[in-house]
């Protein structure tokens, strides 16, 4: 009796198991255990790690991007609440707009003035500010403290100090008989201005960069130098500058970046004045986005150019920094 | 069990509530039973104790007042409503991506300007004198027609900001000028400038400002009126080229800089607070921080050119949003009429804003009103003659002017003072720009 029961039970069983639905459980079981396998594994605990980045990477950055890319093929309000497909007529009208191919030179000028002397000076002031000594540490926090501010108060403190006749520095000069320079509103000066403001404002956070660089620097390459009667300048020169590279290479890509996108500070100080000399590239999409055409598909259009162009300028940079690590 | 039958009992009081509502929904004077002109007692419908979202940027000591004068409304109406006050110094971001959402705020205080932005999203209020106390004809209608489209009501006003010119009656007396008038014209405008600007002190007779746009287009459409009217055909066109009022102006404020009167700068408040300026022209706002400089100032209104009398101003209201719903508008209704109406004590918000701010006012009554007849400095800024048209700089049904505004006005003042361009060329060329705006409206 019992033999044929379980003869029955095994027929039983073997028919349950050959069932598609109990096999397409089986599959799910056998895939989600392997699922949760790999998410014990090393590897998988790293994605974990990262999922909220990612989320928040998507959110703000990838879907914002690409919601840019696809407006700017579209004639839309602000309010997003009505579109019409135009086709490429944004890029046409974007390259024949003059302000907008103004804006694009004044980025450029802004970035020409801007890079090198940040990418440089930020190298020398952290060469003599990476020994870790009390002095230094006071320096490297005087240099820091404008990276925390916000530009909304340095702009407005750079106004006061610069402006043309009730600002601090303008005085100053003007007592010591160099007349009264009118910083903001000279169209040849005012670029020069704002350009001066954005270093002073960010050039800490490349020093510190910097510092960090020089600090690992292998001791016995300075020593050896020294051996060679190399002096504190040949040193930084031929040990230092090579030896941070890498660092150098990361500051001018994320400048360039960051000055090609400069707007803040403009937008604090000259609002892109005179007569449109430091209308930067994001300054305007700014104001046909929001302050008076509510254009956000030209708007997104024009984001989209610069998006190209910082996206040329950096892949180049990066196989040139590729290709000297090989 | 129990609780099933618990959901199904609310369930069908929120719906025999619901459908009260909806019944009732067609005119609402006052809480509770209301008397008809033959005094029968009828139902009409109740205002609701809503909590309604109002949005606005007043980011300054203004928004400061505004958030007393909101928390007064919410301990003192009888209606239980609660306004929830969002305060962004971003606020045209925050609406576009809100509204774009469909979230948002139930009532909204933005310029009548922006009711061409976010048109699609407002309701029409014009039944507020309906179903409330406000009487219409109380409000000037100048201004009420600034925020209206044929008859419908966008925004009911709340400020009216004017731009006046202002002059330091120190300078005026040491230039061997009447501290207590100012130029009653612009050539006199022009002599009182050149008398009052003493380089070696670091003073100017006069404080234009190119960076200004607003400034520029208000002083602009006293020499040249309107740049964008209705034409005959009833499309939208712009006066720009050829007209000589423009030029005139252009020419003025270049001559004043050329001549060392008038300082090249994009900031003029400084300056003025500083007691280097001897005239500027601005909004109310500047009183405040000449009033903390100890600056001994005059206001008056701004001379006219060319063109024809006129109390052009930008009107900023209380606008319903269509997110509102219909116990939501009317509570913003509420919120409209205690605004504007005289409390127990005879205090009105309205008029306690006008008189702490410097506005002038858009009710009539408070026009009448023996405090407000009492402060110089609001009467100097008030234009009694209540007929005269607000337009400003365009005709206020035009909605591109915010591109008028920020895309042509600068291309007009700048080239002529940095590059040395011809008033008249740069006219031509900013008639170009300002067709292709227009053009976008006619179509």
């Amino acid at each position: 009796m019992s033999n044929t029961g379980a003869v029955t039970n095994t027929a039983e069983w073997e028919q349950k198991c050959s069932h598609p639905e109990y096999k397409r459980i089986q599959m799910k079981k056998n895939a989600l255990s392997k699922t949760i396998k790999y998410l014990q594994s090393a590897e998988g605990s790293a994605y974990i790690f990262i999922f909220p980045s990612i989320i928040l990477l998507m959110m703000f950055n990838i879907i914002p991007l690409l919601a840019a890319f696809g407006l700017s093929f579209f004639d839309v309000p602000i309010t997003l609440d009505s579109a019409k497909f135009i086709g490429i007529e944004n890029f046409k009208t974007a390259f024949s707009d003059a302000r907008f191919v103004n804006s694009l030179k004044v980025t450029a000028i802004f970035t020409a003035i801007e890079v090198p002397v940040q990418v440089i000076g930020a190298m020398i002031i952290a060469a003599f500010i990476s020994e870790n000594n009390l002095k230094n540490k006071f320096f490297r926090a005087i240099y820091f403290l404008p990276v925390i501010c916000s530009a909304t108060a340095i702009g407005i403190m750079w106004k006061m100090i610069l402006h043309s006749n009730v600002g601090f520095f303008t005085y100053a000069l003007s007592s010591m008989g160099l007349g009264r320079i009118n910083f903001f509103n000279d169209t040849h000066m005012a670029i020069f201005t704002v350009a001066f403001i954005s270093i002073w404002r960010s050039f800490g956070i490349s020093a510190i960069i910097y510092v960090t660089a020089i600090q690992n620097v292998n001791g016995s390459l300075y020593e050896a130098a020294k051996m060679d009667g190399a002096g504190s300048l040949r040193q930084f020169i031929d040990v230092t500058v090579p030896s941070i590279r890498p660092t150098f290479w990361f500051i001018l890509m994320t400048r360039f970046a960051g000055s090609l996108q400069i707007f803040d500070i403009i937008y604090m100080t000259t609002n892109g004045g005179p007569n449109y000399t430091t209308e930067s590239t994001v300054t305007y999409v700014y104001s046909r986005a929001f302050s008076s055409g509510s254009q956000m598909g030209y708007a997104s259009t024009m984001s989209v150019i610069l998006f190209a162009v910082i996206m040329i300028v950096t892949v180049i940079m990066n196989k040139r920094m590729n290709s000297e690590d090989m | 069990m129990k609780r099933k039958l618990i959901s199904v009992i609310l369930a069908a009081a929120m719906t025999v509530v619901s459908l009260a509502g909806c019944g009732s929904s067609t005119s609402a004077k006052a809480s509770g039973e209301l008397a008809t002109e033959n005094g029968e007692s009828v139902s009409k419908k109740a205002d609701k104790p809503v909590t309604i979202k109002f949005w606005n940027g007043f980011t300054g000591s203004d928004g400061d007042e505004l958030v007393e004068l909101v928390d007064k409304f919410n301990s003192e109406n009888k209606y239980g409503i609660n306004v929830e006050m969002d305060i962004s110094a971003s606020l045209d971001e925050q609406l576009a991506s809100a509204f774009a959402a469909g979230d948002g705020p139930d009532l909204v205080l933005f310029s009548s300007a922006s009711r061409f932005t976010y048109g699609d999203y407002l309701q029409d209020i014009s039944d507020i004198f309906d179903k409330t106390d406000l009487k219409k004809d109380d409000f000037i209608e100048a201004y009420t027609d600034y925020c209206s489209e044929g008859d419908k009501l966008y925004l009911m006003p709340m400020e009216i900001v004017g731009f006046y010119l202002y002059w330091n009656k120190d300078l005026f007396k040491a230039a061997g000028l009447d501290p207590e008038k100012g130029p009653q014209t612009w050539d006199e405008y022009v002599e009182y400038a050149k008398k009052i600007t003493d380089a070696d002190k670091n003073v100017y007779g006069s404080g234009l400002c190119y960076g200004y746009n607003y400034q520029m287009a208000h002083t602009l459409q006293r020499f040249g009126d309107l740049a964008v009217t209705k034409g005959d055909d009833g499309k939208w066109k712009a006066n720009f080229d050829g007209n000589s009022g423009y030029a005139k102006f252009l020419d003025t404020y270049k001559s004043l800089v050329d001549s060392g009167d008038n300082p090249l700068t994009d900031d003029t408040d400084s300056m003025m607070t500083a007691g280097q300026l001897g005239m500027t022209i601005n909004g109310p706002w500047l009183t405040s921080g000449m009033d903390t400089a100890g600056i001994n100032y005059g206001i008056k209104a701004i001379p006219t050119g060319d063109a024809d009398k006129m109390s052009s101003a930008e009107v900023i209201g209380m606008a319903v949003t269509t997110l509102a719903s219909e116990d939501a508008k009317q509570a913003c209704y509420r919120f409209i009429e205690w605004w504007n109406s005289k409390d127990d004590n005879g205090e009105c918000p309205s008029e306690k804003w006008s008189l702490d701010f410097g506005y002038p006012t858009y009710l009539k009554s408070v026009l009448e009103s023996d405090a407000y007849k009492a402060n110089d400095k609001v009467m100097s800024m008030t234009n009694t003659d209540t007929s005269l048209r607000a337009d400003f700089i365009v005709d206020s049904a035009f909605p591109g002017i915010g591109k008028i505004i920020s895309d042509v006005i600068p291309q007009m003042t700048q080239p002529v003072l940095f590059d040395n361009k011809d008033s008249g060329e740069t006219l031509t060329e900013c008639q170009k720009i300002a067709d292709t705006i227009v053009g976008e409206y006619n179509e």
